[in-house]
């Protein structure tokens, strides 16, 4: 009953708010709309701008690709179109004294130089059904992050940082929320790999997406539970439909680490009676050696990666299916002056100013290290019916094996010392009903599905999480309504989870278990607002949840590399979300961004408590955690800015700010993010002899010292003196300088593209408050990359 | 509808197909620790007639470690021969440590720290194996003076250091670090 009132209740205020929605039409001033559509493959491009030069005024086309531009005088227009990655497009129109002009649809034609725009974007996509704050990284800014972990390019999206283990290991952070509290989607498959662990970063490879949408803030109603920080979704280029055999080239140096990287892609269509058949297979591999600070080498910085995937798609009439497989494979060393055995240990690296074991540069990898594999298949249908609504079916596994390995010790046993497979097999069923268009214009839109979850997890070595089985299922509906300037969504969704976890009495060796299930609905409600044609109003409150998982709930045992000890609690609640978000967008013709304020509410959020009372091992004392819940909350704001001076240079400004409270004792949450600036100026050349596409760019990106920290305190054990809260204070603010140079040439008949960065160039020596290493050594030093990208084939335009 | 129907006799086999039942997790395999130390025994032979032999046993240090009943009683102002056992009562059959970390001498090292200082004075008697400026003190072999009466500790700590050993105690980081009670009287 609960949930069918709590459904009505969405009905109720949709209904309700659309009433609201009617608006006199101005009388003797005309009407314009249009769509804006890909000229290939018919997808709207939702965020495409369209442009009158006599009137200066502009519109953005919606989810759906459709535009309105009103009040327009009779007379002769001219329109500019425009999107990122697409060749624009002048079309002259007349308007005559009719109220209403509908014009033919708007094809864009793909821009494969796709080196023009600063590039992220903030836009809304229907494929991701979802009136939330997203933000996107494609064409140039993620061409200009390729050779990074993903991780690492995320940073670039406002209100996104990373947890960092030393240079090799970058963890997403979104709005102050990570590990299991965010979903990343690999090629819409839930990314299952041991992600609770804070040295453990998403296993996927890099070049294999073309777009990555991060969606910021509470997402659990189509994405499932967990999704209580965000959701990052990383999706490849869409499979070729014309015949021919084509492809691309990407390789990538670097000066810091000597890291190389190679990655290339080949695809293909087949013709005749195979027509709607296409393939594609793509692998990349990288290594990387020591990196350096600006005063020294880090021991065993190493890192090796290779990756593969296949994908195999068939379109026939109303059907297309597709088959995936990937797999990822890396090997990263671990900074051995990072390595301590003890409290004592931990101690004597943080009065040290530099490690003590300063080596020259080698490609060296040797233990510590983690090896770690993640091989996915991926099966997938789609059936369109006849009326435009789709179902579409996925089944998924994937399989994760961790292999940590610590020094050789005394026993010389080559074992790892830890040990962990996790098989993930999902299932999911979502149907999309067709869009439904009323006589007002106004358009339903909406999907609803299901979402499975079965999970095995193995464990060997040291006990670090039980091993477990777990079974998930959810039901969704989410609905969306659009007219005029309006545009509603509500959304609901069921969950249900169950765990067991299983283990070993030591003394008489007997197996147990234990069983916990829980189960959650959740609903979310949007609304936007198209103030003008170029200025509108998101708004979007959600609840999500998450089950407390096996680390929150069983772990039991010395964290070595946290110099911890970390004690699960069996009894811990689910943690529930309350997300609230406003967003407001302008794009004027010189000024356009964004800025948005969120704040997230999380009831029984789980966290490590500092013990009162140390734990003593063979290695000394320790202090011990145990996990807890508490009330928290996180509130910031994101803001991003680009300001034109003139057509060729432009300012942007991202800027992200956060305030994370423990509401419960009054206190701050350690390990948030701290406020930041990022500014650039970039100058376009445009055509310069042979070379297209030309830019250049500075940029400075101020972190502050994060003076928002819970108080250190310390105590006398055993002799030893041992500090709770944390082990060293925040490390200064710091500010970095980059550069970056781009341009496109043709190289035998095909376009080349260039990307020169500059990162830290004035070589500061600095140290980051979310760099979990950052108690033994300095952030890497002046690096410089390059990044080059060839396209070939039949089928490249 | 019909499409629903279509869509999950799709999905069926191929659910079945990934979905095979896997039952891994239910066999649990035992904690294992390739530098578990489970047992410390300190043993301090007088130098003198009639021969006086103290030792003190640490049990269980991965677990719950009790210091409580491993207090030194040595006499003042006497030499002992010290040695140190380390075993891992968590393998079989139980690991030597000690042996262990003979055998890898040139990467570990024994430091013996009196409190107050004055109390005690330790000095290894054993040394690696590593090339000059070594060789270094390895520390499984010590002898040890006793100052006047009094209470303090001895605590024992073993470095692993490999590749960077220099004869301090500074590099590396500790397999152990375990603190004996000391009563001279």
């Amino acid at each position: 009953m609960q949930k069918k009132t709590c459904l009505g209740r969405i009905v109720l205020i949709v209904s309700l708010l659309a009433n609201l929605t009617g608006y006199a039409q101005m009388p003797c001033r005309a009407t314009l709309t249009g769509q804006i559509l890909d000229q290939t493959t018919r997808e709207p491009l939702t965020g495409a701008t369209v442009f009158v030069r006599e009137t200066k005024t502009g519109a953005v086309a919606d989810t759906a690709g459709y535009f309105r531009l009103e009040r327009i005088c009779p007379g002769s227009y001219t329109l500019d179109y425009q999107f990122v990655g697409y060749k624009s497009l002048t079309q002259p129109i007349v308007v005559g004294p009719d109220s209403l002009l509908t014009l033919p649809p708007t094809l864009l034609m793909p821009d494969n130089q796709l080196l023009q725009e600063v590039i992220v974007t903030e836009h809304r996509s229907e494929a991701q059904q979802l009136l939330q704050v997203q933000s996107s990284l494609s064409g140039v800014a993620l061409a200009a992050t390729r050779g990074q972990s993903l991780g690492e390019s995320l940073k670039n999206i406002t209100g996104l940082y990373s947890i960092q283990t030393g240079p090799t290991i970058s963890k997403p952070v979104i709005h102050g929320l990570y590990s299991n509290r965010i979903i990343t989607l690999n090629n819409g498959i839930r990314q299952e790999d041991q992600q609770w662990g804070t040295e453990h970063a998403p296993e996927i490879d890099q070049f294999l997406a073309s777009l990555i949408t991060v969606i910021k803030g509470a997402a659990s109603i189509r994405y499932g539970s967990d999704a209580i920080g965000g959701v990052i979704l990383v999706e490849p280029k869409a499979m070729p439909t014309k015949p021919g055999i084509g492809g691309d080239v990407n390789v990538v140096g670097a000066t810091n680490g000597g890291m190389g990287v190679v990655s290339g892609m080949i695809e293909g269509g087949f013709s005749r009676k195979l027509t709607g058949l296409s393939w594609r297979v793509q692998g990349t591999l990288k290594r990387s050696g020591y990196v350096k600070t600006p005063n020294y080498y880090l021991d065993n910085t190493s890192y090796h990666e290779n990756n593969f995937s296949g994908d195999l798609h068939y379109d026939h009439k109303q059907w297309n299916a597709e088959v995936f497989y990937s797999q990822f494979d890396a090997r990263i060393g671990l900074f051995t002056g990072a390595q301590v055995g003890s409290l004592a240990d931990l101690y004597a690296a943080i009065s040290r100013p530099e490690p003590i074991l300063k080596p020259g540069f080698s490609y060296n990898l040797d233990r510590p290290y983690q090896a770690i594999r993640h091989n996915l298949l991926k099966l997938r249908a789609a059936y369109r019916t006849g009326r435009g609504s789709t179902i579409t079916a996925t089944v998924a596994q994937q399989q994760n094996s961790r292999r940590e390995y610590d020094l050789l010790s005394f026993s010389r046993l080559t074992n790892p010392e830890l040990y962990l497979k996790l098989v993930t097999s999902t299932a999911d069923l979502v149907w999309e009903h067709r869009s439904v268009k009323n006589a007002a214009g106004s358009i339903w839109s909406g999907s609803a599905g299901f979402n499975g979850i079965t999970q095995g997890n193995v464990r060997q070595f040291l006990f670090l999480i039980p091993n477990f089985r777990n079974y998930g299922g959810g039901v969704f509906a989410i609905e969306r309504y659009a007219s005029d300037r309006w545009t509603l969504e509500g959304g609901l969704r069921l969950d249900y989870r169950w765990l067991r976890a299983y283990f070993l009495d030591e003394t008489t060796n007997q197996p147990y278990n234990t069983t916990r299930h829980w189960q959650n609905t959740n609903g979310s409600l949007g609304a936007a607002y198209q103030l003008r044609p170029d200025l509108s109003l998101t708004a979007n409150i959600s609840t999500a949840w998450r089950a407390p998982n096996v680390a929150d709930l069983y772990s039991n045992g010395l964290h070595q590399s946290a110099v911890a000890y970390e004690r699960g609690n069996p009894n811990l609640q689910p943690e529930q979300a309350y997300n609230g978000n406003l967003v407001l967008a302008y794009a004027g013709k010189r000024l356009s961004g964004e800025i948005g304020l969120y704040n997230n509410r999380i009831d029984n959020y789980i966290y490590l408590k500092p013990d009162s009372v140390p734990i003593v091992r063979q290695r000394g004392a320790f202090p011990a955690y145990s996990y807890t819940q508490v009330l928290a909350t996180f509130r910031g704001m994101d803001a991003s800015l680009t300001y034109k001076l003139t057509n060729r240079l432009s300012m942007t400004s991202n800027n992200s700010l956060l305030y994370a409270r423990n509401q419960t004792d009054d206190d701050f949450l350690v390990f948030v993010p701290p406020n930041r600036s990022d500014n650039r100026l970039r100058y376009e050349l445009g055509q310069t002899g042979k070379l297209s596409n030309l830019y250049v760019q500075v940029s400075g990106l101020y972190v502050s010292r994060q003076n928002r920290v819970p108080p250190v305190t310390q105590q006398q054990e055993n002799g030893q003196l041992i500090f709770q809260g944390d082990f060293a204070p925040p490390p200064p603010a710091y500010f970095l300088l980059g550069a970056e140079l781009g341009f496109t040439a043709p190289v035998a008949g095909h376009t080349l593209s260039v990307i020169l960065t500059g990162t830290n160039l004035a070589n500061v020596a600095y140290r980051d408050y979310l760099n979990r290493f950052r108690y033994y050594a300095d952030e890497p030093g002046r690096n410089l990359s390059l990044k080059l990208r060839l396209p070939f084939g039949t089928n490249q335009q | 509808m019909n499409t629903m129907k279509k869509s999950l006799l799709l999905l069926l086999p191929a659910a079945l197909l990934l979905g095979r039942c896997n039952k891994d997790e239910q066999n649990v395999a035992p904690t294992g620790d390739n530098e578990a130390i489970t047992t410390a025994t300190l043993t301090l032979t007088s130098q003198t007639t009639p021969v006086q032999t103290v030792t003190a046993t640490v049990e269980n240090l991965n677990a719950s470690a009790d210091f409580s009943k491993a207090t030194l009683l040595l006499r003042p102002n006497t030499t002992y021969t010290g040695t140190i056992t380390l075993l891992d009562k968590t393998k079989t059959p139980t690991l030597d440590v000690s042996a262990a970390v003979k055998k890898e001498a040139n990467e570990h090292l024994f430091v013996y720290t009196p409190a107050p200082a004055s109390l005690l004075t330790v000095i290894s008697t054993d040394v690696d194996t590593n090339p000059a400026p070594g060789p270094f003190p390895l520390g499984l072999a010590t002898q040890i003076r006793t100052a006047a009466a009094g209470t303090g500790t001895l605590r024992v700590v073993l470095r692993h250091q490999p590749d960077v050993k220099n004869g301090t105690p500074t590099p590396g980081s500790s397999d152990l670090d375990i603190t004996f009670p000391v009563v001279v009287q």
